[in-house]
């Protein structure tokens, strides 16, 4: 059975660092930019907005999700509900199966191919696979110059499946993997920072370039329009291009634009590649594996055309900023708790309609009160009935402040707004950014970020996030 | 007609201020023995029959719960009925309901009613933050005391035009009563360029548009109207009084130019006494933000809806105004040590109708001043105590 792919999302995190600046810091120099996780960001937050944006490309709704893929090399728990918060910040059915494959910058192909393996037996119709990685390099290492973070997501299904008819805008085709027990970068056991190879020559010689090329020359006896290829010291990609005689490599770009995004990488690459038709071929390698596939580009796959959009822009970032935002430089002292623990009996019964975002609809005025857990009655008419419905995304500004006395742990300035959804519905949540953007009017979009992070457990909410031009 | 079951003879406080060499419970029996001494006639202690306490933050002394029985030993009283009332900002203000209430049912016939807040016995920061960090995990994540207030400035201006130079004017105006005012805990007038350039708090709000922390106490002595006379020939009656609650999450207001409560906490209050906005003399309002006292003085009648910037600004509610607001300085000036801070606004208005309250002496010509709080997280309760010294009321 083919596996469609029946649309794209990419996304890229808030901050952009100059690498000189990192390099000045350790008597080093550095060349371009690499995107970098704000304070509120992490892979999970990374995850939900490509796959946002693929379900959106793709004209499916999340509930007609019945498998999702996540590949990281860090997810938010080294052991805990990742995938599960995953899973509910989308809004997607308790009953949705797969896998969160971790472990190394390959698991973003692991990903993709569980996906693909997972419509192709049949045990999921609609798969969402997702790769998403914020590297973090060891403060004064070389590696931090190259590190960045993003994210991509493709939304698979089966020939019979899907809206579009019997033959999708791209299918996934062959596939070539090797795997060989070496060390390239890693994090040992409770290690935090990633390590950067331990001597570039090495690696070069005997490790990247043999088994990339292997694979690479397999999938070169296809007929290969473009390459996603493996870039990890900002010159083996192109090494591997010119060996493979490939003249388009939308990861280049990729790599330019957010620097080394781990185990997004290739998947990046590969979808920035899908907006034309022709054979893409995706290579990813990490610890130790080193996997290829191919696909078949029919028409442009919808969302492939604004991968590079998404990744372009942030807001600039200095080093210091950059270093907060990593949790490699911490405030010394107590940080003020908060009032109830993550692990509470409130954030159980609150999971669903935080993470999901959810209100209560009074079945005899139609007022929306949020969230339903601490309404029992209706906030206009008092009514005693009230159903659960997801509220709207978007919004505009009623009124608003700008935080400016915040110690640790919170980080001022800090916006917060009070919006009137589109819905009908209002809500009072953190803004993104430093407020400079926000006015009353401002039509804003919800996205999933982190509130706070406390006992080693994030916790997510949605902000709002400013879009560019004032509503009349 | 005035309710006027209950009369006022004998209130007092103490210096507010960061009192870091003084003890909640030794604030509280300065408060108490100055009430006592307020007394025309003399009052002796054990004539205390029960007590109302009013605690907001105990989290901050780490005495969360227990102010109903710390405060009767505090005070030599132990043995005392004695109950902790617990109502947000205007914890005081309703304690002060709730006394009242107490003594028209006939159960007491001389309450003492006590707010005491220890404020700074941990760092302004915790203090400030322990509030962000509480209540709802997401939809008040960040939300210091400023950040309560803050929105209705932003929409009061959007709305109305309501410039910073007019939010300044009210916390120059309480500055300059402060002086004037032997208790309260900034001493020290200010101009208006002062308020526009001090720190960002959050915006709109500056530092000085801000109450400080404040620790402090102070109280009031009840009786019943009928044995008022044994007291005092000059008692201060409760002619009425109202209480009003909201949706407590900003966003589930209605409005983010009024703060509703305090205009239906009022109206049942000047239903009760009888009387309307422009029959009361003097107010002391909550003005914990300079966009709150503005507020207030529209929700309470005082002025058209939008208008209570440009009212501030023209000197209005200052001491020669048409109605003077805050003589004592208000929370902006005098401070805001919470439980104590409604007390304090009555004691203040108890010297007024009384005529003792020195250079801050305001014309009280009908003879009524009204006391009000709001708070809680976004406004969601409201107190408005009216006190009035007409006899022919009652």
């Amino acid at each position: 059975m083919a596996v469609r792919v029946l649309g794209v999302g990419a996304a890229a995190p808030e901050l952009r660092m100059r690498a000189a600046d990192a390099g000045a810091a350790w008597g080093r120099g550095g060349r371009g930019a690499v995107a970098v996780c704000a304070p509120d960001e992490d892979t999970l937050t990374l995850a939900w907005l490509a796959v946002t944006r693929a379900l959106r490309a793709a004209r499916i709704e999340p509930g007609d999700v019945d498998g999702l893929f996540w590949g990281t090399s860090r997810p938010p728990f080294a052991e805990g509900p990742s995938f599960a918060f995953l899973a509910a910040s989308l809004s997607l059915s308790p009953v949705v199966g797969g896998a969160l494959c971790a472990g190394s910058a390959h698991s973003g192909l692991e990903a993709l191919t569980a996906g693909a393996d997972a419509i192709g037996a049949g045990t999921a119709r609609v798969a969402v696979v997702v790769a998403s990685d914020a590297v973090r390099p060891g403060p004064g290492t070389g590696f931090e110059a190259r590190c960045g973070a993003g994210a991509a997501a493709l939304v698979l299904a089966a020939d019979a499946s899907g809206s579009s008819g019997d033959s999708g805008p791209a299918t996934l085709g062959t596939r070539v993997t090797r795997t060989r027990p070496f060390l390239d970068r890693y994090r040992g056991d409770g290690e935090l920072d990633n390590r950067d190879m331990y001597d570039a020559r090495l690696f070069r010689e005997e490790i990247f370039l043999p088994v990339v090329q292997v694979v690479t020359e397999a999938l070169a006896a296809f007929d290969v329009r473009a390459w996603s290829l493996p870039d990890p010291d900002g010159r083996l990609g192109s090494s591997v291009a010119r060996k493979v005689g490939a003249t388009e490599t939308p990861s280049a770009t990729v790599y330019e634009a957010i620097g080394d995004a781990g185990a997004a990488a290739p998947l990046l690459g590969g979808i920035a590649a899908m907006d034309a038709s022709g054979v893409v071929a995706i290579v990813g390698t990490g610890g130790g594996r080193t996997t290829g596939m191919l696909i078949d580009v029919a028409v442009p796959v919808p969302g492939a055309a604004t991968t590079l959009d998404a990744l372009s822009g942030g807001t600039a970032a200095s080093y210091t900023d950059v270093l907060r935002a990593r949790g490699q430089l911490v405030p010394v002292g107590e940080t003020i708790p908060m009032g109830v623990p993550p692990e509470s009996a409130m954030f159980v019964r609150g999971a669903d309609e935080m993470l999901g975002l959810l209100g209560g609809r009074c079945v005899d005025c139609g007022t929306i009160s949020t969230p339903p857990s601490i309404h029992p009655h209706c906030i206009n008419c008092g009514g005693p009935k009230l159903e659960p419905v997801a509220l709207a995304r978007s919004g505009l500004v009623h009124t608003f402040v700008i935080n400016q006395t915040m110690p640790a742990p919170f980080v001022a300035p800090l916006p917060i707004v009070v919006l009137d959804m589109a819905d009908g519905s209002r809500l009072m949540l953190q803004a993104v950014g430093d407020g400079s953007d926000i006015e009353i009017g401002r039509r804003v979009d919800l996205v999933l970020r982190k509130y706070a992070y406390e006992r080693g457990v994030p916790v997510y909410g949605f902000k709002a996030r400013a879009q560019k031009e004032v509503a009349s | 007609m005035s309710w006027n079951r209950v009369a006022v003879v004998g209130a007092g406080l103490i210096k507010m201020g960061e009192l870091f060499e003084q003890s909640y419970e030794q604030m509280a029996a300065g408060a108490f023995e100055a009430a006592v001494a307020a007394v025309d006639k003399g009052f002796e202690p054990n004539q205390v029959e029960a007590a109302f306490v009013a605690t907001q933050r105990g989290t901050l002394w780490g005495q969360e719960g227990i102010g109903g029985n710390t405060v009767p030993t505090a005070l030599g009283l132990a043995g005392i009925p004695c109950t902790r009332v617990e109502n947000a900002c205007p914890s005081g203000s309703d304690a002060f309901r709730v006394g009242a209430m107490a003594v028209a049912s006939g159960v007491h016939d001389v309450v003492l009613v006590i707010g005491v807040e220890k404020m700074r016995d941990k760092s302004s920061e915790e203090g400030l933050l322990s509030r962000a960090a509480a209540g709802h995990p997401i939809f008040t994540r960040g939300e210091t005391a400023p950040v309560l207030f803050a929105p209705f400035a932003t929409r009061h201006m959007y709305e109305y035009g309501t410039t910073r130079e007019m939010l300044a004017s009210v916390a120059v105006k309480n500055h300059y009563n402060g002086a004037r005012d032997p208790y309260a805990h900034f001493r020290n007038e200010i101009t208006v360029d002062d308020v526009l350039r001090s720190a960002p708090v959050c915006h709109p709000l500056h530092l000085l548009d801000c109450c400080p922390q404040t620790d402090g106490a102070a109280a009031v002595l009840l009786v019943s109207s009928e044995r008022a006379r044994e007291f005092t020939d000059k008692p201060v009656f409760v002619a009425g009084f109202g209480v009003a609650t909201d949706h407590p999450y900003l966003h589930e207001k209605d409005s983010f130019t009024e703060i509703k409560v305090t205009r239906m906490a009022s109206q049942r209050a000047y239903a009760m006494a009888g009387v309307g906005p422009s029959d009361i003399d003097c107010a002391e309002v909550h003005d914990c933000f300079t966009i709150t006292e503005i507020l207030d003085i529209e929700d309470l009648g005082f002025f058209e809806k939008g208008d209570g910037g440009r009212a501030s600004l023209e000197g209005e509610t200052a001491l020669s105004g048409r109605i003077p607001v805050n003589t004592s300085g208000g929370l902006l000036a005098k401070g805001h040590p919470i439980g104590a801070t409604g007390v304090a606004q009555i004691t203040e208005c108890w010297w007024q109708l009384r005529g003792e309250a020195g250079e801050r002496q305001v014309d009280m010509r009908h003879g009524y001043a009204l006391q009000h709080n709001a708070g809680g997280r976004g406004s969601g309760v409201s107190v408005v105590n009216i006190l009035t010294n007409r006899t022919d009321a009652s």
